[in-house]
């Protein structure tokens, strides 16, 4: 991670602080060195630990970071949320939402906040399909393709990446996000925002780093089954 | 009487004090309770009135009748814990985000601040 070169200060414009969260459950192993690679940006970085049971704020208390740590276990949704509020009480002006695993890069996080400041999109979303240098393996690209469709379904919106974690938006787009699915069809929750509340949005290619242990980590193809009806119960039972 | 009516019988008896004695504040709940359990001890004590309610709805038997309408009810039980649960899941988790922004540890400075 460290190799990657980093443009130091993506933000002269202090007023307008970005806030990178990162929620986090039981990344212990992988954390400090993804913050490591994305302290030299200059940006606010927010670890959300979401009730890990190893508690991470030990592991971090070095590093210029500030940690939120739910008491239990509620999901990535509920923490990218709870990162949000606390962003937005911190008057921040655009929000990051980036993996604890070690998969996206901190360069990218520039890419997606090109358009928010040039003022053409209110939230950017990176996708691996646009960018040619992703090693997607084959099956994970198959599963990407049927959730690309389930959320065009529910949400209307047909994007070329359904679930990718690192994402940008300015603080009015993210107050106007409000997620209420504490598993992982947040995801699906947000595009539905985007719609519902005329988000200008783009989709900016990122590259994903599949290591053994992102990989591990990631969904399978019964966590996408979860989700489909994670997502099915929320339209039932609004 | 015979044995399995007493024991049916004296099974609503204690089903419906358990719930008047833990809900007694809801006025239309005791109201639907001792409708149910007056129901539930009637039909008990002579069953031969539920072919009678059966063949008027179309069904053979009453203890089919029975049966069918017992499946709706659990059904809508379940609906309604599942409401109850997923309530209570969210205020649980705003509960814990609430105080996770509230109990923030770290060393950053506010860039805000400067």
């Amino acid at each position: 991670m460290g190799f990657i070169f980093i443009r130091f200060m993506l933000h002269p414009d202090k007023s307008k602080p970005v806030f990178i969260i990162i929620p986090a459950y039981n990344e212990e192993k992988m954390i400090r060195e993804v913050l490591k690679g994305l302290i030299p940006l200059g940006c606010q970085l927010i670890v959300v630990d979401d009730g890990s049971a190893t508690p991470l704020q030990p592991l971090l208390f070095d590093l210029p970071v500030t940690v939120l740590r739910h008491a239990i276990n509620l999901g990535q949704g509920a923490a990218l949320q709870t990162g949000f509020e606390y962003a937005l009480s911190k008057q921040a002006g655009y929000i990051v939402t980036f993996d604890a695993d070690g998969q996206h890069l901190p360069a990218d996080i520039e890419k997606l906040l090109i358009p928010l400041t040039n003022g053409e999109a209110d939230i950017t979303l990176g996708s691996r399909f646009l960018s040619a240098g992703s090693n997607i393996p084959s099956g994970r690209k198959r599963l990407l393709r049927i959730a690309r469709l389930v959320n065009y379904f529910f949400t209307g919106l047909l994007l070329s990446d359904a679930h990718n974690g690192i994402r940008a938006m300015t603080a009015d787009a993210a107050a106007k996000i409000q997620l209420r699915q504490a598993g992982m069809a947040h995801a699906t929750e947000i595009v539905a925002a985007i719609r519902k509340k005329r988000l200008r949005y783009k989709e900016v290619p990122v590259n994903i780093h599949y290591s053994s242990y992102s990989k591990a980590k990631g969904q399978s193809a019964w966590g996408s089954f979860r989700i489909f009806f994670d997502i099915l119960l929320n339209k039932i039972f609004k | 009487m015979n044995g399995i009516q007493v024991l049916l019988i004296s099974g609503v008896v204690v089903i419906f004090t358990y719930y008047v004695s833990r809900f007694r504040n809801a006025l239309i709940d005791l109201a639907a309770l001792v409708i149910f359990a007056g129901l539930g001890i009637f039909f008990i004590l002579f069953p031969d009135y539920t072919n009678v309610v059966a063949k008027k709805l179309g069904v053979g038997r009453g203890a089919d009748l029975l049966f069918y309408s017992c499946i709706l009810f659990f059904l809508f039980i379940i609906l309604k814990l599942f409401a109850r649960l997923k309530r209570l899941e969210d205020k649980i988790t705003e509960l814990v985000r609430q105080q996770a922004i509230k109990n923030a540890s770290g060393n950053q400075k506010d860039q805000a601040a400067d």
